[in-house]
């Protein structure tokens, strides 16, 4: 997990743990009969350990703690703990110790270490230590940068990083129902009513037609203590995309609307309250597509309308490039700069273009550069359009 | 299919040494010097010793063992009881009740049950009443109770009414066990200590081994008792090889004793202690689910000469629930539970009717009734055994029906129902049971395990929410009053490393490994030391080959070395 990155040799050890929660050691009885071969054997083994329950050593789950033995899996939504200890490893005093964790995702740069000033000095075989916690909110990958300085005897002054790279997951809706009366009952409508932010797609139908068949096929009930997952996906509404500049943190999605019927049509009905969702990271900037059209004639320019927003905390200075595919060809003045963007903020790309081949063509090659970072972010297949010729043949 | 099953057996090949005893002259328990259970002492030295017999041309005549003031009536072989009707308490077997609500414990008996094959092969035939009383003992009658299913009762039917012939058994419903594999893999401490601490360190690691011990019953009790799993393993394959049941004979027709299936029992149990699943489940298949005709004392009517029930031990029928739930099949252990539980319902529905286990008439003497209640506590193992599957709300129901029984067990039975649902993340409910506990214990007199139990289960609710120092705080509280208990002073060594105190968690724990290891030389504890060993600094393999020093001096070959991390 961890990246060393410094070849020479330091006096200081950079150690890095992640804190879950300890589990609790368990135990394997077996039962033995005074009878059995083994006597009371087994029993007076287990009376003799120490991490059995005194007084009902069959009891597995004992009370003993033990520290996490690996790194595990980290959710959206979780918080990350970790420890992180710097260790005097010579045999030296060193001096001016500064310590700094960062963690860096692909949105942003974030600063954990719980104290910022440096330590005056580090005797041989002492440590340094910090707890850090950081609550997740993005998916993707997520980069946990400690560096350290520190001065030596001789008055040289040194610096190492090290990194420690982990991943989130993402998540759909899924609402799973179990029926818990003793009766079978038949579900007559499982919705999920959006809140005004999204628009959701059911994805519980086979066809998405009026008349198409649910997932479940046949079992179209529900026998006491069965189970069923309903899934949607989740969308947030153009309007409100922008409004929002940029959807972030907590968001209302909306309600679960269940209806069901038991015997002779016995209705019940249930709503959740609102259900929440935290907000996946976009990355730095994001480009959507404002206006295009549908169909277009060969060879012929057209315009589409682009929309770029800054999602990141820092304000950009953006040069537009266009790049030429095999039958897209951009016109107007490739890399000219766009001028600043502020945070949040977002402006409008109207462009000019025509296809050279008929059919159904992706529009691709955009390419924005920030001057800054000197990073560029590719965009390709931002729509597509159908390219239609339109001269006749002619009859005769 | 008469090839003597019996370990004793004077016919028996054997390939391992034995050791033999010469049979206790039977004059020295006969004696006219008045002491009050002479023929019961007789039959306890006789099988608690390490004897293992083979034809003794020096024994006495089985005829002279008749004791003077009993009359015995020759009941024949096939009906189980009226042998005792003028006697009121049986005095010949030693093995008291469970420990629990049973009554009846009968005086100046030794621990062990006489197996009664031994004995057996001392007095063979069955046309002598004693033997025949013999194997109709009550004791033995109550352990042995079992219910077999419909296919099984009518080979066991068969057998009864001569009609049985061993050509035409279903192959499918016998029991052909066999070792699969040959061997363990040694001493795993050692192993360590060649590849960290050098031959010389190696050389001086003194365990007992299969070879080092008695080749019998004895030297297995050893062997397990001195945590020597591995060792106990390989010898009770030597002996199940001895019985003809070695390794690749499996599928072989062969037979079965009382003394055949303990050693499977121990050697199953123990390849679950040292949680080797795979191979405990590859040994078990042959057994079936436990209710083949073969493995029911009816089916030998020439060695166990009206003797009725089941030859596997109930403990051995508990370690087949439990395995599947290990191997990841909880479902499964939950079943085969159920099951259990359903035969030992329907045997004490039985007595309680005033029938015999298996639903025949008999006549139930007072004292009889009172054994009632061993079934009582076999379904309350069966249940007790089912909450450690991964159904949490069973194992909730089944631990509260726990206390009706095991009431002395309420505190830490209702504790251990919090810990579970702080294990799902449930705290609210966690902290009910944890409240429940503390009015229990505030009912009672002060005591210090009653404080000790309210301690722990704040500490742990604390942990859940976060509070590493008020969690700290609890364990100390606990070592103020018990200041040697491990579990107490491991948690406090925890909580201070979540509270970023490394090296006061690290003097902690090293100290006490240094002042006491009988305790703390364990697992957990250095699961929890070497993982901060490895956290302080990049030079921690000197300290964990430090551990292993002092674990080579003291653990047996069951210690699970990956506690060390050295590899």
């Amino acid at each position: 997990m961890d990246v060393n990155q410094a070849k020479q040799e330091h006096l200081l050890a950079l150690k890095v743990m992640r804190l879950t929660k300890p589990t609790l050691f368990t135990n394997m009885p077996v039962t033995s009969e005074d009878r059995d071969l083994p006597g009371d054997l087994f029993s007076m083994l287990m009376k003799s350990d120490p991490s059995t329950i005194k007084g009902a050593e069959m009891v597995m789950l004992g009370e003993m703690l033990t520290l996490p033995q690996n790194f595990g899996n980290i959710f959206l939504g979780e918080t990350f703990s970790s420890y992180i200890s710097v260790h005097n490893d010579s045999n030296q005093v060193v001096k001016d110790i500064l310590v700094k964790a960062d963690l860096q995702t692909s949105s942003q740069r974030l600063n954990l270490s719980t104290s910022n000033s440096s330590v005056s000095e580090l005797k041989p075989e002492c440590c340094i230590d910090d707890v850090i916690h950081h609550e997740v909110k993005e998916i993707g990958t997520h980069i946990l940068v400690c560096a350290v300085s520190y001065t030596t005897q001789s008055g040289e002054k040194l610096y190492f990083r090290k990194f420690f790279k982990f991943q989130t997951d993402e998540v759909f809706l899924e609402a799973q129902i179990q029926n818990i009366t003793t009766s079978p009952m038949f579900m007559e409508k499982v919705s999920l009513e959006p809140s005004l932010m999204y628009s959701v797609t059911e994805l519980n139908m086979v066809t998405s037609e009026e008349e198409g068949e649910s997932t479940f096929g046949k079992m179209s009930y529900l026998q006491p203590m069965d189970t069923r997952q309903y899934l949607y996906c989740l969308k947030p509404k153009a309007e409100f995309a922008e409004k929002a500049g940029v959807i972030k943190g907590v968001t209302v999605i909306g309600k679960l609307d269940i209806v069901w019927k038991t015997n002779l049509g016995e209705r019940g009905r249930l709503q959740t309250s609102q259900l929440q969702r935290m907000a996946p990271g976009y990355g730095d900037i994001r480009l959507t597509l404002e206006s295009v059209p549908d169909t277009v004639n060969l060879e012929e320019p057209f315009d589409i309308t682009c929309k770029i927003t800054n999602c990141s905390e820092r304000t950009m200075d953006l040069v537009l490039e266009m790049c030429n595919t095999r039958s897209v060809h951009w016109c107007g003045v490739s890399g000219r700069q766009l001028g600043k963007l502020s945070p949040s903020a977002s402006m409008s790309l109207p462009l000019k273009l025509l296809t050279s081949a008929q059919g159904l063509q992706s529009v691709s090659g955009l390419r924005l550069t920030d001057t800054f970072l000197k990073r560029t972010y590719e965009y390709d297949d931002i729509a597509q359009v159908c390219v239609v010729c339109p001269f006749l043949s002619p009859e005769s | 299919f008469t090839d003597s099953p019996v370990l004793t057996g004077a016919s028996n090949p054997i390939q391992s040494p034995l050791v033999c005893q010469p049979s206790p002259s039977l004059s020295k328990f006969f004696a006219d010097n008045g002491s009050t259970n002479p023929a019961s002492d007789f039959f306890d030295s006789f099988t608690t010793s390490s004897f293992i017999s083979v034809s003794n041309p020096n024994a006495e005549s089985p005829t002279v063992a008749a004791p003077p003031e009993r009359q015995l009536s020759s009941s024949g072989t096939t009906m189980p009881n009226q042998t005792h009707q003028d006697v009121t308490t049986p005095i010949f077997f030693g093995a008291p009740p469970m420990e629990g609500p049973t009554g009846a414990s009968q005086p100046g008996l030794a621990e062990a049950t006489p197996p009664f094959s031994k004995l057996q092969a001392v007095f063979s035939g069955s046309d002598d009443p004693f033997a025949t009383a013999l194997s109709m003992s009550e004791v033995d009658r109550r352990y042995d109770a079992w219910l077999p299913s419909e296919e099984t009762r009518k080979v066991l039917i068969s057998v009864a009414t001569q009609q049985f012939n061993p050509m035409h058994v279903d192959k499918e419903c016998i029991t052909m066990p066999g070792l699969k594999f040959d061997n363990l893999q040694g001493d795993a401490v050692k192993d360590l200590m060649l590849r960290f601490l050098g031959d010389q360190a190696a050389a001086k690691r003194q365990v007992l081994t299969a070879s080092s011990v008695e080749q019998s019953f004895l030297g297995l009790k050893q062997l397990i008792s001195t945590k020597n799993w591995r060792a106990a393993v390989d010898l009770t394959g030597r002996l199940l090889t001895a019985h003809g049941q070695g390794y690749g004979k499996s599928g072989q027709p062969t037979s079965h004793t009382t003394d055949s299936l303990q050693l499977w029992f121990v050697r199953l149990a123990l390849l679950t202690k040292l949680s080797l699943f795979q191979n405990a489940e590859l040994e078990f298949e042959p057994f079936g689910n436990l209710d083949q005709p073969d493995l029911y004392y009816e089916y030998y009517p020439v060695i166990y000469p009206g003797r009725r029930g089941s030859m596997v031990p109930f403990s051995m029928r508990v370690l087949h629930a439990e395995m599947t739930q290990y191997l990841g099949r909880p479902q499964e252990s939950l079943d085969r539970l159920h099951s259990m539980r359903s035969v030992c319902q329907k045997i004490l529905d039985n007595l309680e009717e005033g029938l015999a286990e298996d639903g025949s008439m008999m006549n139930l003497t007072q004292e009889n009734r009172q054994e009632v209640s061993i079934c009582e506590l076999w379904s309350c193992v069966c249940t007790l055994v089912s909450s450690i599957a991964q159904d949490f709300v069973l194992a909730v129901a089944t631990y509260q029906s726990l206390v009706q029984y095991e009431p002395e067990q309420t505190v830490q039975l209702l504790s251990a129902i919090g810990r579970i649902f702080l294990q799902i993340g449930d705290i609210k409910t966690a902290e009910k049971h944890f409240l429940d506990v503390e009015k229990i214990c505030q009912t009672k007199a002060d005591g210090q395990p009653l404080h000790t139990a309210v301690m722990m289960n704040r500490a742990f609710l604390y942990l859940s929410q976060n509070n590493y120092a008020e969690a700290h705080t609890c364990f100390t509280n606990i070592l103020k009053c018990d200041p040697k208990n491990p579990v107490a002073n491991n948690n406090a060594a925890v909580c201070l490393l979540y509270l970023g105190r490394l090296k006061e968690s690290l003097r902690q724990l090293e100290s006490l490994v240094q002042q006491d290891p009988a305790l703390y030389l364990h697992e957990s504890v250095l699961f929890n030391l070497t993982t901060m060993y490895e956290l302080e600094s990049s030079r921690s393999t000197q300290k964990k080959q430090a551990l292993l020093e002092a674990v080579a001096c003291r653990e047996g070959d069951s210690f699970n070395t990956q506690c060390l991390k050295l590899v």
